[in-house]
């Protein structure tokens, strides 16, 4: 049986929204950093595809995203390596701070690195 | 630094090693190697995979309860650095793996005792119902020993007399050749003409 081969968050690729911003699903348009694509702890810009009928965003907003979940696996400083079970994003403004109040699911500590503390501190769980 | 479980076979997972795969409920699977990992993401139930460790627990092959096992509990509070106390922590992993070891051979003696008694009784089981194929029926009425029946072939004295002609010509030729020759003969030579003169009786 072959597996799904996991690869980088790159312009057209769809993923979930787990804050509560108002946006459900959104779609990157460009990875900040990275000729290849975004990766686990990456911002990106992307597109609000879907969005719920009263939130802080709508559909055909232009946003910035943190990747918190990605399902391709990033290399830890220990050697070992985490991966996730989906692509999840949690929006954030220019500054970097999120535009929601809480955010869902696990989070690595990949962030802390990245200066997204304020993220870190909203999770519920940190893997 | 923590040596964790892999989740599939439960062996130690060093630093360095393995994936973790983090599901959206926050559960963490931690995998020694892709072996595991593979296993897993083909949904395969640890229990009736039968190398793993989850499995030999469960169909009672590995010992399951024993006092050794609490003292490798994981503990969470970080503990302050302090010299006696790690040197003693290392010489207690060393005496508690040895006891567990033998402890954990014990057990896999008492679960083979009855072996050699039921390998006995099979054996003798075999002897007396296929000895035929070993031996023919009838062969065995003429001698009831079980050794194998020695082969005796018979000559006859034709035959005899041709091999002792033959030995004859061969050392008559031989003296000729050495009578001719200026080297000495060698000890094999001497010996094949000694065999020879003397022939078969």
């Amino acid at each position: 049986m072959q597996q799904q081969v996991r690869g980088f968050i790159q312009m057209r690729t769809n993923l979930k929204v787990v804050d509560n911003s108002g946006a459900k699903r959104v779609m990157c348009i460009q990875a900040m950093k990275g000729r290849k694509g975004a990766r686990l702890g990456d911002t990106i810009i992307a597109s609000v595809k879907e969005a719920q009928p009263r939130g802080k965003v709508k559909k055909g907003d232009v946003v910035y995203g943190v990747v918190v979940r990605a399902a391709m696996q990033r290399g830890r400083c220990d050697g070992s390596e985490i991966k996730f079970d989906d692509n999840a994003v949690v929006l954030v403004n220019k500054q970097g701070e999120p535009i929601g109040t809480r955010v869902f699911g696990p989070v690595p500590h990949e962030l802390r690195r990245k200066k997204h503390v304020k993220i870190l501190t909203l999770a519920e769980h940190i893997a | 630094m923590r040596i964790e479980k892999c989740w599939f076979c439960s062996s130690s997972i060093y630093p360095g090693h393995g994936i973790q795969f983090v599901r959206n409920d926050a559960k963490i699977f931690r995998f020694c190697r892709s072996k595991c990992h593979k296993n897993f993401k083909m949904k395969r139930n640890p229990r009736k995979v039968k190398w793993t460790k989850a499995y030999r627990r469960v169909h009672g092959k590995d010992m399951t309860q024993d006092s050794t096992f609490e003292l490798e509990r994981k503990r969470n509070r970080p503990e302050r650095y302090d010299r006696n106390v790690a040197e003693n922590t290392l010489k207690a992993i060393k005496k508690i793996d040895k006891v567990r070891v033998a402890r954990e051979a014990r057990h896999h003696a008492q679960r083979m005792k009855g072996n050699k008694v039921s390998e006995m009784k099979a054996a003798v089981k075999e002897l007396e119902q296929s000895i035929h194929m070993v031996k023919a029926p009838i062969a065995l009425k003429e001698d009831p020993s079980l050794t194998l029946p020695k082969l005796k072939v018979k000559v006859s004295s034709q035959h005899k007399q041709r091999i002792k002609w033959k030995n004859e010509t061969l050392s008559l030729s031989l003296s000729l050749t050495l009578s001719l020759s200026p080297q000495p003969p060698t000890s094999s030579f001497l010996e094949h003409q000694r065999r020879v003169d003397t022939g078969p009786a």
